[in-house]
């Protein structure tokens, strides 16, 4: 696979939230506004990076049967790091998305790319992975946080769009409203996807919500 | 022979168990270091955006004071656990409200911790959030809800009734959570009824201390 491949294919085809339905617990859970999809967003993006080029490194020296549990080991150092960094630096973004932060550990979004591309990849071509899933992740969890804030508050990154007199619709704010808004993003996803004629890369591992729109 | 390949086979099995352990443990040696490399560059900003935190949220319990708030407190002994109160003076030092404080264990999701300032006579000066993990949209509402924090401002122990509309009281819930400010001005009304058990005690601490730094000041 060469850069480009990786890239197309991390940020879209095999897009965590789009085609896998990965990370679907930081995704519901901090995307209430845009600001807090980004940083949670960046802040995945950063212990990604970490993890993918760390397990690249050390990919010829973990034996076989230990690889998970060192895995593992490596994400949660990486976690604890990039919040430690941002209670320091972001005390107030830090605040907002509190638990989420640490639950990186276990969005197994990161753990699938360690497994499935940076175990077997060069540093380079695992650093680029990294970014490519980690900015997808990103897009995905600022689109979602875009349409609740929406339709949430009536306001985007915390600007106010239609005056004082909006009636806020709760229900997207609630979790409720972010299984509604992510079902329609998927499907409108899919839709792009069939019209430019390569919905087979996406079906293949996104299998149920392409069926939900055939249908 | 046969002895012999066991004997190695034992041999590979031991050197594989090894490979794990030393692998496993070079790991974990190495995230340790980084974790402890993290924490010595981290601490002490952290500390700084914490105290910076309080002093914002102080600025706004308190109202105009002549001295630093965050420095000129009070160590009170809440069942053997240190509660510092904060203390605004006037120009003659004299204490024109204090803060604290309080948590409320009884959160949706948690406990809130709320901030009182007080004046001397026992009225509100104003309350904030300081931390909170009530659902967003909901329950959040004690932090973003503006006139719903002012309605506590003025409010003393005796001049209106302690608890949520829905259970017969004065203060509103929101919609869709009532468990929130419930919690809320259940822990606000205690912080009230520890400022008139223990306000002569905490006036006089508060006198008794202004002194004490005026002297230490004297010499230089």
């Amino acid at each position: 696979m060469n850069k480009t491949e990786i890239l197309a294919d991390g940020f879209w085809h095999n897009n965590t939230i789009f085609a896998q339905l990965l990370g679907m617990c930081p995704l519901l859970g901090v995307t209430t506004s845009a600001i807090n999809g980004f940083w949670m967003g960046a802040a995945t993006v950063l212990v990604l990076l970490g993890s993918n080029i760390v397990v690249s490194l050390i990919r010829g020296f973990i034996p076989k049967n230990v690889r998970i549990p060192a895995y593992i080991m490596v994400i949660a150092a990486f976690v604890t790091v990039v919040g430690m960094a941002m209670n320091a630096w972001m005390h107030d973004m830090y605040l907002i998305l509190g638990l989420f932060i640490p639950l990186i550990v276990v969005n197994c979004a990161i753990l699938g790319r360690a497994e499935a591309f940076a175990s077997k990849n060069s540093v380079l071509d695992s650093a680029t992975d990294a970014l490519a899933v980690g900015l997808g992740f990103t897009f995905a969890l600022m689109l979602l946080g875009s349409v609740r804030e929406i339709l949430g508050h009536g306001s985007i990154f915390g600007l106010s769009l239609f005056g004082e007199h909006y009636p806020d619709f709760l229900m997207f704010v609630l979790p409720p409203g972010a299984f509604i808004a992510l079902g329609f993003i998927i499907a409108g996803v899919n839709i792009i996807n069939r019209r430019r004629g390569r919905a087979a890369q996406s079906v293949a591992a996104c299998r149920p919500a392409a069926h939900a729109v055939q249908e | 022979m046969e002895n012999n390949q066991a004997g190695n086979r034992k041999a590979k099995h031991t050197m594989e168990m090894l490979m794990m352990v030393i692998a496993l443990t070079l790991v974990t040696v190495i995230a340790a270091s980084l974790l402890g490399v993290t924490d010595m560059f981290t601490r002490e900003p952290i500390r700084q955006a914490q105290r910076a935190m309080l002093h914002r949220s102080l600025e706004q319990v308190l109202p105009a004071h002549v001295n630093s708030p965050i420095d000129d407190k009070l160590v009170w002994d809440v069942a053997g656990k240190n509660m510092p109160v904060y203390l605004a003076r006037d120009v003659q030092g004299r204490v024109t409200a204090l803060a604290w404080e309080v948590v409320a264990p009884d959160g949706y999701s948690g406990s809130i911790r709320i901030l009182i300032g007080i004046s001397p006579s026992g009225g509100i000066h104003a309350i904030r959030i300081t931390a909170h993990q009530e659902t967003p949209g909901l329950g959040d509402g004690i932090v973003h809800n503006k006139p719903w924090l002012d309605f506590f401002v003025g409010k003393t122990l005796d001049n209106i009734h302690w608890a949520v509309k829905k259970d017969g009281g004065d203060f509103d819930q929101f919609t869709g959570a009532t468990i929130t400010p419930r919690a809320v001005v259940k822990a606000v009304r205690k912080g009230l009824e520890f400022f008139k058990i223990n306000r002569q005690k905490l006036l006089k601490m508060a006198a008794h201390l202004d002194i004490q730094s005026k002297k230490g000041k004297l010499p230089s």
